[in-house]
């Protein structure tokens, strides 16, 4: 902070036995000053040194001041320039202003001027970088805003998708398993084509039911509008050891181990079973997708005053550093078709979000990743969606975003 | 053994569903009547007293699967229903529990589990109404020791 606030002025002349004094003079009063014998020292100088104001001599031999200050211009240096002309070359000090100097002052010059001047440039400097600053503020938190209001509105409309879908689904599921049944008849070996017919009827089934596998998913995420969630007493180191106990077989098969490690016997919340039990399934599987043979999951838990933290860590392949924002869109994964709807992690933020904690991740490539969520001990539902808003209003709400700000239609 | 079959109503606005589920169910061996909506549901079970089961979709235009049953289980306390939802959510379904649903199924189902669900349902109907008579038949008999 004070590093930023000190003045730090280039004074540049030819003339040594003007320069000299003036900066002892200028140093005297709490700045800090480089000098240069001319318009090249200064330029190159200003590469080096981390000076805000610059005080340039116009009557220079070689490059003079105002050619010097074109230059500056051009090198894109935040720095203020105050120029010194002779007595009477009013035009040299108005060629300046011109040039894009600060001010100008005519020799000789009087120091109380001049120290004055230097303070207003610099902290015409301040309140740039200030405004600059706030500006790139404002535009980070508008993006993250602009963000979560398309994920939340892209996830409204997914599961309203999803709900159309599920109706034909079930119709074809219903159909195909119908004729199975038909299949299953001693005529129905007679026909030409059995084989065939019977591979094409199971692949029916079975893409069915990775289908509603996805709708589901998606359809958990969009809670009905008037329906709360049930929040109970939950102790959430038992929770842990649940749903270990459900993904320990395909843990086994890996030769993946899990620990538990823990503050206390028992973790009380009062919070939503089943939707934290689908976060920690989320992240198991991942976790577990993610290691290799003969590695180790640890999960901890560890109670807090009003928030307990969760921690997931495995020692697996890691996610790349660019798909480290993506992770938690709907649909990103990096998994073969069939084997990952991209919607773990989507899901199990929104579920964290409505209780009113966050979800975090670290991770390394090569080294592994740790998922730590916070939940509330008392949850009350802090963020409620819109009850009930429509998949349609939802789509158009994209529609308008997008159509916005992109010209392009 | 003789399966005997479960009596069962399928409700749901979409008549493909509907025709599709039922073919299979009967198919399978159960008795049953297929409707498309909650006002044909109540109307099918005044008319049948033999149904043991309701499979009842949620979403339905106008009287939804929420309000049928509530009015099922007003009108005939002892028909088990089992509430088909789209949500994946156990919440409607636990409204549902609440008013009295015998369980819920995720649609699309799983064939095996919607037949278990079936017979856990027409079994409790049968313990329930077994209950009922043995309550009959001993009020029947102290009325009958009072008399002689
Ligand atoms: N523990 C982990 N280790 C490595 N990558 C992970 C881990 N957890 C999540 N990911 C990455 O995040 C993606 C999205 O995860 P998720 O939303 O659960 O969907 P899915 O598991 O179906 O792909 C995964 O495809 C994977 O690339
Ligand atoms: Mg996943
Ligand atoms: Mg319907």
């Amino acid at each position: 902070m004070d590093d930023e606030s000190k003045i730090r002025v280039l004074l540049v002349d030819d003339e040594a036995d003007f320069r000299r004094p003036l900066a002892k003079r200028l140093i005297h009063r709490g700045m800090e000053v480089f000098e240069a014998g001319g318009g090249e020292e200064a330029l190159s100088s200003l590469k080096e040194l981390p000076v805000n104001v610059v005080v340039l001599d116009v009557k220079m031999p070689g490059m003079d001041g105002i050619q010097t200050l074109e230059a500056i211009r051009q090198t894109d240096a935040p720095v203020e320039v105050i120029l010194l002309t002779g007595h009477a070359a009013m035009e040299d000090g108005l060629a300046g202003i011109k040039a894009g100097a600060f001010d100008y002052l005519t020799k000789p010059v009087n120091l109380e001027h001049l120290a004055q001047k230097i303070r207003h440039a610099a902290d015409k400097i301040a309140a740039r970088k200030a405004k600059a600053r706030e500006q790139e503020f404002r535009e980070r938190m508008e993006q993250q805003m602009a963000a979560t209001e398309r994920l939340a509105a892209l996830g409204t409309l997914a599961a309203g998708v999803a709900h159309e879908i599920n109706n034909p689904l079930a119709i074809i599921g219903e159909a195909a398993g119908f004729a199975l049944m038909l299949m299953e008849k001693p005529e129905a070996k007679q026909l030409p084509f059995y084989n065939s017919l019977m591979n094409a009827l199971n692949k029916i089934e079975q893409n069915v039911k990775r289908g509603r596998t996805i709708t589901h998913q998606l359809l958990s995420f969009a809670r009905g509008g008037d329906d709360a969630v049930v929040l109970k007493e939950t102790d959430i180191v038992d929770l842990i050891h649940d749903v270990i106990a459900m993904v320990n077989r395909e843990a086994k098969g890996k030769d993946v181990t899990f620990e538990v490690e823990s503050t206390a016997n028992k973790v009380y919340a009062w919070t939503n079973p089943d939707g934290i039990r689908q976060v920690f399934m989320n992240l198991l599987t991942n976790a577990l997708f993610a290691s290799e043979r003969g590695q180790k999951i640890v999960a901890s838990v560890e109670d807090g005053e009003n928030i307990i933290r969760v921690e997931i860590a495995d020692s697996g392949c890691g996610i790349a550093k660019e798909n480290l924002d993506r992770i938690f869109e709907p649909f990103f994964t990096t998994k073969p078709p069939g084997s990952g709807t991209g919607l773990g992690l989507f899901m199990s933020r929104g579920i964290i979000d409505r209780l009113g904690g966050s979800i975090e991740v670290k991770s390394k490539i090569g080294c592994g990743s740790t998922f730590t969520i916070y939940i509330p001990k008392v949850s009350k539902n802090a963020v409620v969606r819109e009850p009930d808003k429509h998949w349609l209003e939802a789509a158009k709400e994209i529609e308008r975003s997008n159509s916005h700000g992109s010209g392009a239609r | 053994m003789v399966r005997v079959p479960v009596n069962v109503l399928v409700v749901d606005d979409e008549k493909d569903f509907v025709e599709m589920f039922s073919l299979r169910l009967s198919e399978f061996g159960e008795r049953v009547t297929g409707v498309y909506s909650g006002q044909e549901a109540l109307e099918a079970l005044k008319k049948d007293e033999y149904i043991d089961v309701v499979i009842l979709d949620i979403k339905m235009p106008g009287m939804d699967g929420v309000e049928t049953l509530r009015e099922i289980k007003r009108h005939h306390p002892l028909v088990e229903v089992i509430m088909l939802t789209g949500h994946g959510t156990v919440d409607t379904a636990v409204k549902g529990m609440k008013l009295g649903a015998f369980d819920y199924l995720n649609k699309p189902a799983d064939f095996k589990e919607m037949k278990e669900k079936l017979e856990a349902a027409r079994d409790r109907k049968a313990q329930h109404e077994e209950r009922i008579r043995q309550a009959e038949a001993r009020s029947l008999m102290r009325r009958g020791g009072e008399l002689y």
